[in-house]
């Protein structure tokens, strides 16, 4: 009888990596099932892919309009840009991590009957996920020219802040699945943080505008530098390696922007991702009999 | 290349019977206890667990066939979810060395709103099949199941004997390096069982590894070479699939028997000249062991039982006060003659000693088990030898 081996940190994330570069075509398979399912028998098509977003953008005019109004000073189309940009990524964040969630519980009959590696359930339903905010980045993308938005070098950004955010919603998603697979309670609490996560976001508003210390508290979001950063380098053309200040007619001028924020949010992205990675690896064999 | 196999090495299984903690409001209070270092060790009973598998060990390689058969909740499915990792073991260790196919649900992947064609891809990749491999696959999958004209339509829209056609025809796609089967032979209707036992026969005896587990005792009596009979968790009988399948069979029998007296000892019960009989000829059975003294005239020593493993009903029972055959108190060697006017399938011969008054069994003896096989096949119950020959005008 083999001596039974103790895990490692590293011997785990070998499994997992090998497990899931093994289940590519089942990943493949069940992302294409989700994206179908989702899309049959629905009139409206992928227009549906872009409702989140295009809600976020709506509720976002009437804010911006209201304050405008209120603080006498005219509503600029690069508002309307900046909205655009970020609600894109965080209708993704929503929807992958409702579903990322929800994955294992909704496929309980293949966890209890057939074996495979458990992570492809999180990680096909964040994939099925990313293809539709592909649909809406590229409606973005080619919307932006029309609301006065030029290409520019910073466009470079776009990759590095896309690839933080969507680590960021995997560990998330895989934490959040396995915990769910336990306790039912995390379902709901999932809802009630993605409704009222977009008032801890800079989502509909831009970090400067909540003020000096506000913006700053605002960058504990692990969400809150990747977005801010994809308005700086696709509206307004900043390079994300300088501090960046802002003025509003209440304050004076302030730092809302330190270079070391990006750091942390990829810490997180990196760190939480290998974090939850173990723990759903090393509980997954009990999904079976929890579920 | 390591040689395929299943190893199974005393095996526990722990399961709690009841509701698990769900909610925070259980959640806390026992982490409170393991925090004090209250919690007893995983590995015991506590209040409310069962062992549903116990100290169960088994191996099997290349050319074994494996049947795991026993009553409802006896372990038989827990055994092959911890075969095929779904679940992990209490205690003990299990393995399995090779490419596994499993032939177990062979439809929970199916989603109602996909196409079949869709949904082969995607339940082959479930049960770990590259894309290339169902792409190559894809015409024999869709041609052994029969149902190529509905392939392009919703799985939602069909019978589940369609879909159930469908899963197996994938599942049996899969070129395996092991094999594991759960009660997948009952699958659609009599012509595609008949196709889909055709196939497993071919796999199984392609010298890989097989585990199956059945209540179709013929069907395990013709694919196994050994099998394992479980009940409450435990191995209660082990050997060959016939020794196994009496001893399930008789279970029931068993324990009904107040006291085995011990008036008979069967020491064996043989099917001479092979097991396979044509339907419609004799057959003989070679039964030996050892009448005691105790014999009293309430009792029948021998009594023959013969049962289709198919339905597990009794087809035939006879005995010796019957067939005016005297047994006298002694050494026991008996022929008995058989005219197997059967259907094909597999049957039984029990022996026993029969309190006839008190209408029970006071010994029994082990069984043998033979195989009926026709080569005129008909339909029925009974062997009637029908025969056509050309008559006259008049009727004959």
């Amino acid at each position: 009888m083999p001596a039974e081996r103790r895990p490692t940190i590293f011997g785990d994330l070998r499994e997992i990596a090998s497990e899931v570069v093994s289940s590519r075509d089942l990943i493949h398979q069940l992302a294409l099932r989700d994206i179908r399912v989702r899309y049959k028998q629905a009139v409206f098509g992928f227009g549906w892919a872009v409702l989140v977003p295009a809600a976020v953008v709506c509720a976002g005019l009437v804010v911006r309009f209201a304050l405008a109004a209120s603080s006498g000073r005219r509503f600029v189309s690069s508002e309307l840009a900046s909205m655009a940009v970020k609600s894109v990524p965080w209708g993704f964040f929503v929807g992958s991590i409702s579903g990322a969630t929800a994955s294992l519980v909704s496929n309980m009959t293949l966890v209890t009957k057939v074996y495979f590696p458990r992570e492809v359930l999180p990680l096909s339903s964040v994939l099925g996920q990313t293809f539709d905010s592909l649909i809406g980045g590229v409606l973005v993308m080619l919307l932006l020219p029309f609301i006065g938005v030029t290409p520019s070098i910073q466009l470079l950004w776009v990759p590095v802040l896309l690839s933080i955010i969507w680590l960021f919603v995997l560990a998330t998603g895989l934490f959040l699945a396995c915990a769910n697979v336990f306790f039912r309670d995390v379902k709901y609490l999932v809802q009630v943080f993605l409704m009222f996560g977009i008032f801890v976001t800079p989502v509909i508003l831009d970090a400067p505008a909540y003020g000096h210390r506000g913006s700053q508290w605002m960058m504990i979001n692990p969400l809150a530098p990747p977005l801010e950063g994809l308005r700086m380098a696709i509206v307004e053309h900043r390079s994300l390696l300088v501090e960046a200040v802002a003025k509003t007619p209440a304050t004076g001028p302030f730092v809302f922007w330190h270079p070391w924020f990006l750091l942390y949010s990829a810490a997180w992205a990196v760190g939480g991702l290998m974090l939850s990675a173990i723990l759903f690896h090393r509980s997954e064999r009990r999904f079976a009999e929890i579920v | 290349m390591t040689t395929p196999r299943l190893t199974f090495d005393r095996v526990w299984k722990k399961f709690h019977r009841g509701a698990i903690h769900d909610s925070l409001r259980d959640l806390i209070p026992d982490l409170a206890r393991r925090a004090m270092g209250r919690a007893p060790a995983n590995a015991e009973l506590q209040a409310g667990d069962f062992w549903a598998v116990r100290n169960l060990s088994f191996e099997v390689g290349p050319g074994q066939t494996l049947g795991i058969i026993g009553p409802n909740g006896s372990g038989k499915s827990t055994t092959l979810k911890i075969l095929t990792r779904i679940m992990a073991p209490t205690r003990g260790h299990a393995s399995v060395t090779g490419r596994l196919g499993a032939l177990i649900e062979v439809s929970a992947g199916f989603h109602g709103d996909l196409t079949g064609r869709e949904n082969v891809f995607l339940q082959g990749a479930i049960m770990g099949m590259r894309t290339s491999d169902i792409t190559q696959r894809f015409d024999q999958i869709v041609e052994f199941s029969g149902i190529a004209d509905a392939i392009d339509t919703p799985v939602k829209r069909y019978s589940s004997g369609m879909s159930a056609r469908l899963g197996f025809s994938i599942a049996a796609h899969l070129e395996p390096d092991v094999l594991i089967i759960d009660e997948v032979l009952a699958v659609g209707d009599l012509q595609f069982q008949e196709r889909a036992f055709g196939r497993l026969h071919t796999l199984a005896k392609s010298g890989i590894p097989v585990v199956l587990v059945s209540h179709q005792l013929d069907r395990v009596a013709q694919l196994c070479s050994e099998a394992i009979l479980l009940n409450s968790g435990e191995a209660v009988c082990r050997g060959t699939a016939d020794d196994a399948i009496s001893a399930y069979v008789r279970q029931h029998e068993v324990t009904r028997a107040v006291s085995t007296s011990g008036v008979v000892t069967f020491d064996s019960v043989r099917v001479l000249e092979g097991e396979t009989v044509q339907s419609g000829q004799r057959c003989a059975v070679l039964i030996t062991g050892t009448v005691s003294d105790a014999l009293t005239p309430n009792v029948d020593p021998l009594l023959v039982r013969v049962r289709s493993l198919r339905t597990g009903a009794e087809v035939y029972v006879t005995r010796s006060k019957r067939l005016g055959f005297d047994v006298k108190p002694g050494p026991l060697a008996v022929r008995v003659g058989l005219q197997a006017n059967l259907p094909p399938g597999s049957y039984m011969i029990e022996v026993a000693a029969r309190d006839m008054p008190g209408e029970r069994d006071v010994s029994n003896g082990p069984a043998a088990v033979f195989q009926v096989v026709s080569a005129n096949d008909f339909i029925g119950t009974v062997q009637l030898n029908g025969t056509m020959t050309a008559a006259d005008g008049n009727g004959g």
